[in-house]
């Protein structure tokens, strides 16, 4: 196996050689034109570019020198021979031998020349560019003209190329260039193979054949243009579907674990915390001032901060929540709605007391290292990993909490005490000690949620008046009765905005969810899971 | 006997409220009248009228049917947003100023449908009538599928955010994130003209002292009784046959309209419109009026927020940060000592720390 492919490349590399006629560069000549003026230098540029491929190793890093020097403007032009000046002493343009320097400028570049130019260079370097990176550098800069080269720049780079990654890419950049090789059966080769990593670019690229020659004229060519167009197509659309459920899929995460903890106390007292939006914010931050004391305490750990911010954000702002029950909430359980107006009030005093304290600046986070980027899957659908660490964290969150409701003392009692309060506080649950505890693991969970947005969106004490809104939809969706209810309804909140956003814009998407909520509640007034019992 | 005559004393000294406030208005009404106040206090007295009023429509709701609206800035901004396209249309038809809607907008005039808004008693009947509208449609879907209390406060306060989203888009067609300003005349008279904001001022007071006395009398007859017994037990009553949903869906429109009609008399005043009227936090300051001043009593309502907007322009002159420190905390100790608001003082009987039997339906605490 190995063997054959040894064999292929280099079949293919003497296919290259037999292509084009290996030409050596006249080098005085090309010095002398590249002297003489624009019309000159173009031709320069374009004889390097050409002849890079059949060029001999000495002639790929003299052009590679000589381009390099018209770019940095260390050439002189002299009335007979040029120099490039360098700093152990100048050299003969053409030879590169020791000369004394030449009296004259350096060659206007015209915006014209210049790309040409640096084509020349990129494609000499490729070739004889010490090492991989310098070739990797080459190698962008003439993906971005890869067409307009000829393919077997490529071909024979790619032969040439020690570096198997390199090689990897040069080839896949030579696809490109092997669109305008004068061999059909080639062209159709590229375009297969182009079509086979549907981008948008791949998709443009194709589409440009659409006004080529040969796609009037041939119909295999021209079949095999509609079969790649097609196939892009197709990929392009379910990436631009994945893209979408993806967004989707993370925006909900958050919903839900905004909404979680409000309707764990919703079912559970009857009462929707205000507050909620700013014990998200409360949550941001508390990451934030973790992010920095673990700058100044021990910056080995600045990057996993997301990670250990997690027991002390839940603590903290549980401990809030246990606080704002305490001293307000528990005082108005026969009033709920002079709930909404006090944990308003608190909502108003948290926001401006971090506007008075912090700022009102957005806070600077550091993106950890194993946050940044993603994984590009299928044509342009690009898994981003802080969206990832959103949604995994979502469902983490949602199994503890799970774990939580049905497998500890306290979820036992408030779950007791969420079905019947009086019957609950007859068997001896503790029903006040349980609301307290709950409203702290509902506060604590908003705390988590402004965790988790820390990397996707921008902190600030308005953030939370952002997501509250769109949770208490879900709570009121989802019902009070089960995990599932917040789940379900928070998937479709979230993926529903998505989904009407491209169509109708952000606030379309917003009231097409409050009316179709609405609509919902005709058909099921208590949400999507209710408790069954005696309807109020 | 005894407890139905102490609910006849308590009507009597409710009544007595009533009738200060009411007799203060109408002395405000007077000094307004007579003169001698600063344009600035004649157009503070006009627009603290305008904000009490809208209390007023909000406690008919929450003070007498026990629903909480977080959402009834979205009436106050209908009645603004008709006047103010009257306005325009009156300034462009008297003055042939083009406003800066036009140009900021991209029309070249004012929208064709507009025009019969030049006419006072067509915008009048057109404010009322889509508030109207909007809460018939609104307030059936919700009270048809028996939501109430929380339930209904969160879905209303949706209902103003969605509004708020909706009018801060240019496309919207009502001069986005800008609104409308630059009238130039209020009822043929240049509007910096003193008599206008006089005029304006003086409308205020009596259309707030005319809301209070048919409240009053509307809330003491049967109507009102109903209303009360369907907030404390809505479940018995359907059971006693009546058709509770009739009952709440009357009130909830006729608040609907005095908030509207509030809108209508506010925007002529401070000369702007916008989508920040819609702002949640407003309409849930509303609601903060209503009880901190006091509920199901109308004249708490009034008192809560003259008080509290008082208060408010008083310290946005002075200390504008400290403005929402002042709020919260007058929420805060309203809500845990003053459980029936400041109307409490007067009796001075601090429930302490929940023992008070508020004015929420009992079942409201599964």
């Amino acid at each position: 196996m190995r063997m054959g492919r040894r064999l292929g490349l280099l079949l293919l590399a003497f296919g290259a050689g037999w292509g084009s006629p290996a030409l050596a560069y006249d080098r005085a000549q090309i010095a002398t034109q590249a002297c003489s003026g624009a019309a000159g230098l173009s031709e320069a540029a374009a004889t390097l570019t050409a002849g890079a491929s059949s060029a001999t190793p000495e002639d790929a890093a003299w052009a590679a020198r000589l381009t390099g020097a018209l770019l940095d403007k260390t050439i002189r032009c002299g009335a007979g021979a040029s120099t490039i000046e360098s700093p152990s002493g100048s050299v003969d343009a053409a030879t590169l031998a020791k000369a004394a320097p030449a009296e004259g400028p350096a060659p206007v570049l015209s915006l014209k020349n210049r790309p040409l130019v640096e084509t020349a260079r990129a494609a000499a370097t490729l070739f004889a560019g010490a090492t991989a990176g310098d070739r990797a550098t080459a190698l962008r800069a003439l993906e971005r003209r890869a067409a307009s080269l000829p393919p077997e720049l490529f071909e024979t780079a790619a032969a040439r190329e020690p570096d198997a990654g390199l090689k990897e890419q040069i080839l896949g950049v030579g696809q490109s260039a092997l669109l305008n090789s004068p061999d059909v059966a080639k062209r159709i080769a590229a375009i297969e193979r182009i079509a086979a990593q549907p981008s948008r670019r791949a998709e443009t690229q194709i589409a440009a054949l659409k006004s080529d020659p040969a796609y009037a004229k041939q119909p295999a060519f021209a079949a095999a243009v509609d079969a790649g167009l097609a196939s892009i197509d197709r990929w392009l659309r379910v990436s631009s579907v994945a893209n979408t459920l993806y967004n989707g899929l993370s925006f909900a995460s958050i919903l839900f674990m905004a909404a979680v903890g409000l309707a764990i106390i919703f079912g559970l007292m009857g009462v929707i915390n205000l507050a909620q939006g700013e014990f998200i914010m409360l949550g941001a931050y508390v990451t934030y001032a973790v992010q920095e004391t673990l700058r100044a305490v021990a910056p080995g750990l600045l990057d996993w901060y997301l990670i250990l911010a997690i027991p002390v954000v839940f603590l903290v702002v549980a401990a809030v929540g246990v606080a704002l029950e305490a001293t307000l909430v528990r005082r108005l359980y026969t009033r709920p709605l002079m709930t909404l107006l006090a944990t308003w009030a608190v909502s108003l005093l948290i926001v401006n007391l971090v506007r008075v304290g912090v700022g009102t600046q957005n806070l600077q986070f550091v993106t950890p290292s194993w946050l940044a980027g993603g994984k590009l899957l299928v044509g342009d659908f690009i898994v981003t990993w802080n969206r990832l660490f959103a949604i995994v964290f979502a469902g983490v969150t949602l199994v503890a909490t799970w774990a939580v409701l049905k497998r500890t003392p306290l979820g036992l009692n408030i779950r007791a005490v969420t079905q019947n309060r009086a019957m609950a506080g007859c068997i001896g649950v503790p029903t006040r000690r349980v609301d307290m505890m709950a409203f702290g693991l509902g506060s604590g969970l908003a705390g988590l949620a402004g965790l988790a947005l820390c990397p996707i969106y921008n902190v600030n004490p308005q953030m939370g008046s952002n997501f509250v809104i769109d949770s208490f939809m879900v709570v009121v969706l989802g019902g009070v009765g089960t995990l599932a209810g917040t789940v379900v309804a928070a998937l479709g909140v979230g993926q529903i905005n998505v989904l009407i956003e491209p169509l109708y814009g952000a606030v379309a998407a917003k009231v097409i969810v409050l009316l179709m909520i609405v609509g919902f509640l005709q058909w099921r007034p208590e949400g999507l899971y209710a408790v069954k019992g005696r309807r109020k | 006997m005894i407890a139905l005559k102490r609910s006849l004393l308590a009507r009597a000294a409710d009544d007595r409220m009533v009738v200060a406030v009411a007799l203060a208005l109408a002395a405000t009404a007077a000094v307004v009248v007579v003169g001698g106040l600063s344009g600035y206090r004649v157009n503070t007295i006009g627009q603290l009228a305008c904000f009490a009023l809208l209390a007023l429509a909000l406690d008919l709701i929450w003070g007498y049917a026990g629903i909480l609206s977080l959402g009834h800035g979205l009436f106050f901004a209908i009645g603004g947003y008709v006047v103010g396209m009257h306005l325009l249309e009156r300034s462009v038809a008297e003055t042939g100023i083009t406003p800066d809607i036009v140009q900021f907008m991209g029309w070249k005039a004012l929208p064709g449908w507009w025009g019969p808004l030049e006419s006072f008693p067509v915008a009048l009947v057109a404010a009322m009538g889509v508030s109207f509208a909007v809460a018939f449609v609104f307030g059936w879907a919700s009270f048809r599928s028996r939501v109430s209390g929380v339930y209904f406060a969160i879905i209303t306060q949706a209902l103003v955010y969605v509004a708020m989203l909706l009018m801060f888009r240019n496309d919207t067609g009502f001069g986005g994130n800008n609104g409308m300003t630059g009238f130039q005349v209020a009822f043929g008279v240049p509007i910096q003209d003193p008599a206008v904001t006089k005029g304006l001022a003086l409308a205020s007071v009596l259309v707030l002292l005319a809301a209070l006395v048919g409240c009053r009398l509307l809330m003491i007859g049967r109507f009102g009784r109903l209303l009360v017994a369907t907030r404390d037990d809505e479940v018995r009553l359907r059971s006693l046959g009546y058709e509770t949903l009739r009952l709440k869906l009357k009130v909830w429109c006729l608040s609907a309209v005095l908030a509207a009609l509030a809108g209508l008399l506010y925007v002529p005043q401070v000369g702007i419109i916008n989508p920040r009227v819609l702002s949640p936090e407003l309409s849930i300051e509303i609601a903060v009026w209503c009880a901190i001043g006091g509920r199901g009593r109308l004249a708490g309502a009034i008192i809560g927020a003259v008080l509290v907007n008082a208060v408010k322009f008083a310290l946005s002159a002075s200390l504008p940060e400290l403005w929402p420190f002042v709020l919260a905390a007058l929420v805060i100790v309203v809500a845990l000592i003053f459980p029936n608001g400041l109307l409490d003082l007067g009796k001075w009987k601090p429930t302490l720390l929940s023992r008070a039997r508020a004015l929420e339906p009992r079942d409201a605490t599964p």
